[in-house]
C-alpha cells in the first residue's frame, strides 16, 4: 500500500461516505489491523461515529473482521482493503456494462448493490422494481418476476455472488448461528489466517427460492405535508420473503474477466479488422467457462469447433476461417497461438501475452505523448532489443548523437530507462565497464501504474477544490432550482419564473458554465485514467499470477 | 554539484568522496547538462500537450453515471456526517438531546471498559457480531436539499451473537439514557415545530 494509494482511497472514501468514514479508513489502510478501542484512541472520533463507520465500512466489503493476533480471547480486529476501495474509481463502468449487457433492469440492480453494498435479494427486486416504475409511463408499473429473472441471470453469469458467511471467531458454538441458513458449515479455525474467498462456499451462486409477488409502486409527487411525514416515519415492514440473512454483492473479478476480454476484442479489431475480432469473441465466449480466471491462456479450441460456433451472421467459408486464423497467430500481437493441428489445427487466446503487449503499447503512448515520438523509438527499441550501448542506440534509432544522448539522459532521470554496468576488469573502472541502457517493462509498468493513481489523486483533489471555491454560488444556484421546480409544481405564471431565473446575473451563469465545464472534464478523466489503471493492473496481476 | 551525482551512478563510490571517478578528458562528449538547485516548478511549462479526452455517447453516459452515482451516494444513510450543531445558544435540554441527533441503530459496544470520555456511557461491555440490514430511506433520495443526518430515519433490525457477557444489564434507550426521571420528550425544547415545511412557500404560516 503505497502512499499514492492511500492518499486516493482517503479521498475516494470522503467523496462517498464522507469525512468521519475517510479518516476511519485512512487510519486502517495506514496502521494495519487494529482493534476498536486503540482506534478510537488514535483517531480522536467519538465512540459512536467510530462504530459507524466501521459498520460502513464492514457493508462495503471495505473492512474485515478477524479475531485478534493475540489469541481467540483478545478483542476483534479491523483491516481495511485498499484495493476494495480503488474499485470505487470503477463504478460506473460496472453500472454501464450490466447496461450494456441486461438492460435498464440490469443497470439499476447493479446501481443499486454498488449503493448498499450487501443487500438481500428482495429488498433489491422490490427497490429497482420502485424506480423502473418511476419512469415508466403513466399507469404501467414493472413486475417484480422480471426483475427476480434478471437477477437470476446475473447470478448465473456470475456477476453477483453471495457474501460469505461471517467467521466465526472465539469458542461460542452452542448458541444458533443467526447467520445465513443456507451457508454451509461455517470455517472452525478460531485464527483465520486468510479469509476465506466468497468462491470457497459452495452455495456462492445459488439463487435462494423467493417469494416475491408484487409490482413496483410508483411514488405519487406528495402536495401535502401529511404524506410526506407518513412517508418519514419508519415503516416496519412486515413481509418475508424466505431470503432473510442471504445477502448478495457484485463480483468484481467476473466484471474484470469481462473487461480484459472486451479489451482484447476490441484491440484485434483496431489492428485487424471487424471479422478477426469476431473469430476472437467467439473463441473467448466458447472459453467463459473452461478457462480459470488467473490463466494464461484459454483450452485449446479446434477450428472445426470454431467454425461451427461462429455467428450465424458472419457466414465465411472454412478455408477463408483458416486463412484468417494464420493471420491472427502470426500477427505480432500474439493475441492467438497454434497449439496442434489435430481437429484442423488447435488455437489458443494467449491471455497473458495479449494483456502483457497491451501493457506494453500503453507504456510506449506514454513515452511518446511525453517525450516525443523519438524518445519513444529508442524506448520501443530498447525494449525489444533488451540491452544496448549508448552507440548502438544512435546507430539502431537513426538519431544524431547528441540528440540521443540528450533523450537518453531524459528518459534515464524520469526512470523510464535503468543504466546496467557490466565490469571487464575487478576495479570498475568507468574506462573499462560497459554501460547499458535497458527497460525492464514490469517494474515501469508498477511505476506508471502509481503515477495513474497520483493523477487521480489530483484530479479527484482539484474537483473538490474547484467545488468549494464556487460553493457560495453553487448554493445559490441549488436554492434558485428548487424554488423554480416547486413554483412550477404549484402552477405559477411566466412572470414570476423569469423573475426568479433573473436571480442569476449573466456574468454568474457564465460562471457557473465554466464551472460545469471543468467539473466534467475532471470527472470524465479520472473515468480514463482507470482505463489505463484497470489495464496495468490487469497485467502485473497475471504476471504475478503466472510466475 | 554534479561530483556527488557522478559518485553515485558510477560504481566507483567512496564514503563521501568529492572527486570525480573520471575526467572530463576522458569522457567523450560535452558537459553534462548544469545541475539544479531547487526543486521543480509547482506547475512546470509543459513543451506538448496531452491528447483531448476521448469524447463520445460512452464517456458522457460514464461521466453522468459517475455524478448520479455520487449525488445518491450523498444522501445514504452510510454517509456519515461529523456532528456539528450549530446552536447560537447552549440549552440545558442539550445535554439530554445529544442522543437523539446519532442512530439509534447500534446497541454494539466496544470491547473493552466503556470510554469514561462520554457521559451516556451506561453501556455494557460485550463483544457483538452483527449484520447490519440494509436501511430504507424513502423520501430523502427525492429531496436534493436535505443533506443533514438528523433527517435520517429508517428501519434496522439487527442479530448479535455474543461472546462475552459481562453482566450488565442494557439500557432501554428510550427511557432511561440519562438516569433522568423523564421521559425523552420531555426535553424537547420546541425548536423542531414547524421546521419541516419550507419547501412550500405559498402555504401562510401563522
Amino acid at each position: 500500500m503505497t502512499a499514492q494509494e492511500v492518499r486516493l482511497c482517503g479521498l475516494l472514501l470522503r467523496e462517498h461516505f464522507g469525512e468521519v468514514v475517510e479518516k476511519v479508513g485512512t487510519h486502517l489502510l495506514k496502521c494495519g489491523a487494529q482493534n476498536l478501542r486503540t482506534i478510537i484512541h488514535e483517531t480522536g472520533l467519538s465512540v459512536d461515529l467510530v462504530k459507524k463507520s466501521l459498520c460502513v465500512l464492514v457493508q462495503h466489503g471495505a473492512s474485515t473482521f478477524s479475531s485478534g493476533r493475540k489469541g481467540p480471547g483478545s478483542p476483534t480486529e479491523y483491516h481495511a482493503s485498499c484495493d476494495r476501495i480503488l474499485r470505487i474509481l470503477r463504478y460506473p463502468r460496472y453500472i454501464y456494462t450490466a447496461k450494456t449487457l441486461y438492460g435498464d433492469t440490469g443497470e439499476l440492480i447493479i446501481e443499486e448493490l454498488l449503493q448498499r453494498g450487501h443487500t438481500t435479494m428482495s429488498s433489491t427486486v422490490k427497490t429497482v422494481a420502485d424506480r423502473l416504475t418511476q419512469n415508466m409511463a403513466e399507469g404501467l408499473t414493472m413486475d417484480y418476476s422480471e426483475v427476480s429473472s434478471t437477477f437470476s441471470k446475473l447470478v448465473e453469469t456470475h456477476f453477483l455472488q453471495r457474501c460469505p458467511p461471517l467467521p466465526r471467531v472465539g469458542n461460542k458454538d452452542s448458541s444458533a448461528p443467526s447467520e445465513t441458513p443456507a451457508a454451509p458449515g461455517t470455517p472452525a479455525a478460531p485464527v483465520n489466517t486468510a479469509p476465506p474467498t466468497p468462491e470457497s462456499f459452495p452455495e456462492c451462486y445459488k439463487v435462494p427460492s423467493v417469494t416475491l409477488i408484487g409490482r413496483g409502486k410508483r411514488q405519487l409527487a406528495s402536495e401535502d405535508g401529511e404524506e410526506q411525514r407518513s412517508a418519514k416515519r419508519a415503516k416496519m415492514d412486515p413481509e418475508t420473503h424466505g431470503d432473510e440473512g442471504i445477502y448478495w454483492q457484485v463480483n468484481f473479478e467476473r466484471f474484470h474477466l469481462h473487461f480484459r476480454d472486451q479489451t482484447i476484442i476490441s484491440a484485434v479489431a483496431n489492428k485487424l479488422d471487424q471479422t478477426s475480432s469476431e473469430i476472437v469473441r467467439t473463441m473467448l465466449r466458447m472459453s467463459e467457462v473452461t478457462t480459470s480466471p488467473m490463466a494464461t491462456c484459454t483450452k485449446p479450441l479446434s477450428a472445426n469447433e470454431i467454425f461451427r460456433s461462429l455467428p450465424p451472421s458472419y457466414n465465411i467459408l472454412r478455408p477463408i476461417l483458416d486463412q484468417y486464423l494464420t493471420l491472427l497467430v502470426d500477427d505480432p500481437m500474439e493475441f492467438v497461438g497454434k497449439a496442434g493441428e489435430s481437429g484442423g489445427g488447435m488455437f489458443v487466446v494467449n491471455l497473458h501475452r495479449a494483456l502483457a503487449n497491451l501493457a506494453r503499447a500503453t507504456l510506449e503512448s506514454v513515452v511518446q505523448e511525453r517525450f516525443g515520438s523519438r524518445s519513444a523509438r529508442i524506448f520501443r527499441l530498447l525494449l525489444r532489443k533488451r540491452h544496448l550501448e549508448q552507440k548502438q542506440v544512435e546507430d539502431f534509432a537513426m538519431i544524431p548523437a547528441k540528440e540521443a544522448k540528450d533523450m537518453l539522459y531524459t528518459l534515464l532521470s524520469q526512470n523510464l530507462v535503468q543504466l546496467q554496468e557490466i565490469p571487464k576488469t575487478p576495479d570498475y573502472a568507468p574506462s573499462r565497464t560497459f554501460y547499458l541502457y535497458t527497460v525492464n517493462q514490469l517494474p515501469t509498468a508498477r511505476m506508471l501504474l502509481q503515477s495513474c493513481y497520483k493523477t487521480v489523486a489530483n484530479l479527484v483533489e482539484r474537483r473538490l477544490f474547484e467545488t468549494k471555491e464556487s460553493k457560495r454560488l453553487l448554493e445559490k444556484s441549488q436554492r434558485i432550482e428548487a424554488i423554480l421546480a416547486s413554483l412550477q409544481v404549484s402552477g405559477a405564471e411566466p412572470e414570476q419564473l423569469t423573475e426568479v431565473e433573473e436571480m442569476i446575473t449573466a456574468p454568474e451563469k457564465q460562471q457557473l458554465d465554466t464551472l460545469r465545464l471543468h467539473i466534467n472534464k475532471l470527472d470524465s478523466a479520472e473515468n480514463q485514467v482507470d482505463e489505463t489503471i484497470f489495464l496495468l493492473e490487469s497485467y502485473i496481476n497475471s504476471t504475478n499470477a503466472s510466475s | 554539484r554534479e561530483e556527488r551525482g557522478g559518485g553515485r551512478t558510477m560504481a566507483a563510490r567512496g564514503r563521501g568522496q568529492r572527486t570525480l571517478s573520471f575526467t572530463m578528458e576522458t569522457v567523450k562528449g560535452d558537459a553534462p547538462p548544469p545541475s539544479v538547485q531547487q526543486p521543480t516548478p509547482v506547475f512546470p511549462v509543459m513543451e506538448r500537450k496531452p491528447l483531448p479526452l476521448t469524447g463520445g455517447e460512452e464517456a458522457e453516459y460514464l461521466l453522468a453515471l459517475k455524478q448520479d452515482f455520487r449525488g445518491a451516494m450523498r444522501s445514504l444513510p452510510c454517509f456519515i456526517q461529523p456532528l456539528v450543531t450549530h446552536r447560537d445558544v447552549e440549552r440545558y435540554s442539550d445535554k439530554y438531546n445529544r442522543s437523539e441527533q446519532m442512530d439509534k441503530l447500534l446497541d454494539w459496544a466496544p470491547g473493552e471498559a466503556p470510554p469514561t470520555a462520554s457521559d451516556q456511557s451506561k453501556i455494557s461491555s460485550i463483544h457483538c457480531f452483527f449484520r447490519i440490514y440494509p436501511i430504507r430511506n424513502q423520501s430523502l433520495e427525492k429531496k436534493e436539499e436535505q443533506e443533514t443526518s438528523e433527517d435520517e430515519e429508517g428501519e434496522t433490525k439487527k442479530k448479535q451473537e455474543e461472546e462475552e457477557a459481562e453482566g450488565e444489564e442494557e439500557y432501554d434507550e428510550e427511557e432511561f439514557e440519562e438516569e433522568t426521571d423523564y421521559i425523552m420528550s420531555y426535553f424537547d425544547n420546541g425548536e423542531d415545530f414547524g421546521g419541516d415545511s419550507d419547501d412550500n412557500m405559498d402555504e401562510a404560516i401563522y
